[in-house]
């Protein structure tokens, strides 16, 4: 029983990670309304020039992290303005093909830069320090760090969306982005700026995936994979519901590692459809 | 006295579709010009135009002296120029004070603060707090009409506002537009409703298949001459 209670928990913690991984995603699902398939090699690319400062500078992973949110947030703003912006509203097609091809490029792009080896980034023991709490269930504190990290993100996107000026501004383009030119509120550049705050959560969970898991150039997809399926289990647009989305897919892992390792992805793929079939507007639609 | 709207030979297309023009007209500052004219006449084309939001235009668009033909729309918005929409195109999950205050924002300062709007609109103000879908048709009207004068813009379109809304509230809106002009703001009133759009209005331009085929005072004009026009007969 003890046992059964520390997978939970776990497979709860590793659903933070994973909510961090779609928090991005689910702003740009629902605020800008398209699927940027290299979100997940954004993620790795992040993850890597993580890797690349600690290794010219020797600072620790946590400045070097808050390093690139600022890099992370001027890419995300230029992405969005001068490449994404320029095929957006012109069907489903497009978009779907630019990020596609930004994924093949930033995989291939990492392949030649850093080779294919699987690389990892240490906290400095950080990762492995672990409060026993009793009843057989062990915390790590990385991992209780990432899913209270997570909470925090997704209660500071909660504010800024429905508390600030700048929210306001970002939910009125995604309602209707030629209404908001027509009152003066340019469209293009409100976009750019939400793109650059999904940039700042891109470096924030590549920060965090550098240190608790293995990365190489080709890892990019299974984050995108997870990510989308913790966004769609949410419901579009509910920041929460993609923390929940998260959590249920660390969990339905964990417990499917129970049953046989290599049950572990399956079952979260497998809780996923399940879900999807019932629910296909997830647990918290907002639209 | 200088124009503060001035549209000479302006055309717009869609495609192989010819919707309006060429057409020249003028909007002076404190005048309500009505543009009246059967569906299909070019009406919200011209507004479209205006605000850069047609298809394909030509012609020559000025603005207080300068050309605003190849500005974008936002570019135009800020410049001066509020477009009250057709279908009045709120933003549904925006409260009623936040979809003002958009306007507010991003406009110029001026005469229109939230108190003269909510003065204007007390129904307004009770509800501020409410997301727009949840008013009735008149409301969400003035929240749209409210939004573009927060701006508190030197030139105000108005396409259809009267659409769907009952007789009630209608002259409730109608009875403001006097009020906004004799501010010196110039208005455009596009209107299916010819009667209540003449009442009101300083100049009309009567639209037949996109050009001009009737113009001047509502004040000298003869109703049926009007209707012919408009008609087309």
């Amino acid at each position: 029983m003890g046992e059964l209670a520390n997978q939970i928990v776990q497979g709860v913690l590793v659903g933070g990670l994973y909510a961090m991984y779609a928090m991005g995603l689910s702003l740009s699902v629902g605020v800008m309304r398209f699927v940027n398939i290299a979100h997940g090699d954004l993620i790795v690319l992040f993850s890597f020039l993580i890797l690349a400062l600690i290794h010219a500078t020797g600072i620790g992973a946590l400045p070097a992290t808050l390093m690139t949110l600022p890099i992370a947030f001027v890419g995300g703003y230029f992405l969005q303005r001068f490449l994404l912006q320029r095929v957006l509203g012109q069907g489903v097609l497009p978009i779907i093909l630019v990020t596609f091809g930004l994924s093949i490029i930033i995989q291939n792009g990492l392949l030649g830069t850093f080779g294919a080896d699987t690389r990892r980034v240490s906290g400095g023991g950080f990762e492995t320090a672990t409060l026993r709490i009793g009843g057989g269930i062990n915390i790590g504190v990385l991992p209780l760090t990432i899913f209270i990290v997570a909470i925090l993100m997704v209660l500071a996107l909660d504010w800024l969306l429905y508390r600030t000026r700048l929210g306001a501004r970002i939910r009125a383009v995604s309602d209707d982005p030629a209404t908001a030119n027509l009152v003066g509120l340019p469209s293009a550049r409100v976009y750019a700026t939400a793109m650059g705050i999904v940039g700042v959560t891109i470096a924030i969970s590549a920060g965090f995936m550098s240190i608790w898991t293995n990365f190489d150039p080709t890892a990019g997809p299974s984050r995108l994979l997870i990510a989308f399926e913790a966004v769609v289990l949410g419901g579009l647009g509910s920041l929460w519901g993609t923390l929940v989305g998260g959590i249920i897919l660390g969990v339905a892992q964990a417990l499917g590692a129970q049953i046989d390792v290599s049950w572990q992805l399956l079952a979260g793929h497998i809780v996923f459809l399940v879900i999807f079939l019932a629910r296909p507007e997830g647990l918290f639609p907002k639209y | 006295m200088d124009a503060l709207l001035d549209i000479t030979d302006l055309s717009v297309s869609y495609g192989p579709f010819h919707a309006l023009g060429p057409v020249s007209l003028t909007v002076g500052a404190g005048e309500i010009v009505s543009i009246i004219g059967a569906n299909g006449a070019g009406k919200s084309s011209l507004m479209k135009a205006i605000v850069g939001q047609a298809g394909r235009s030509e012609g020559k668009i000025v603005f207080e002296g300068e050309d605003i033909t190849a500005r974008t729309t936002a570019q135009i918005a800020r410049a001066g120029i509020a477009l009250v929409p057709e279908g009045r195109r709120l933003f549904p999950s925006l409260t009623v004070e936040e979809n003002l205050r958009i306007g507010w924002e991003v406009g110029r300062q001026g005469a229109f603060g939230f108190d003269e709007i909510y003065a204007l609109f007390p129904a307004l103000a009770e509800r501020r707090t409410l997301h727009v879908r949840h008013l009735s048709g008149g409301q969400q009207q003035m929240v749209a009409l409210g939004r573009g004068l927060l701006a508190n813009p030197k030139l105000l379109l108005c396409d259809e506002i009267s659409l769907g809304l009952a007789p009630v509230v209608i002259a409730d809106l109608y009875r403001i537009i006097p009020e906004i002009r004799d501010r010196g703001i110039g208005i455009v009133i596009v209107e299916q409703d010819i009667t209540r759009s003449l009442a009101v209005a300083d100049r009309f331009y009567c639209l037949l298949e996109g050009r001009v085929n009737l113009s001047g005072r509502p004040t000298n004009t003869n109703r049926d001459e009007v209707a012919r026009h408009y008609f087309g007969m």
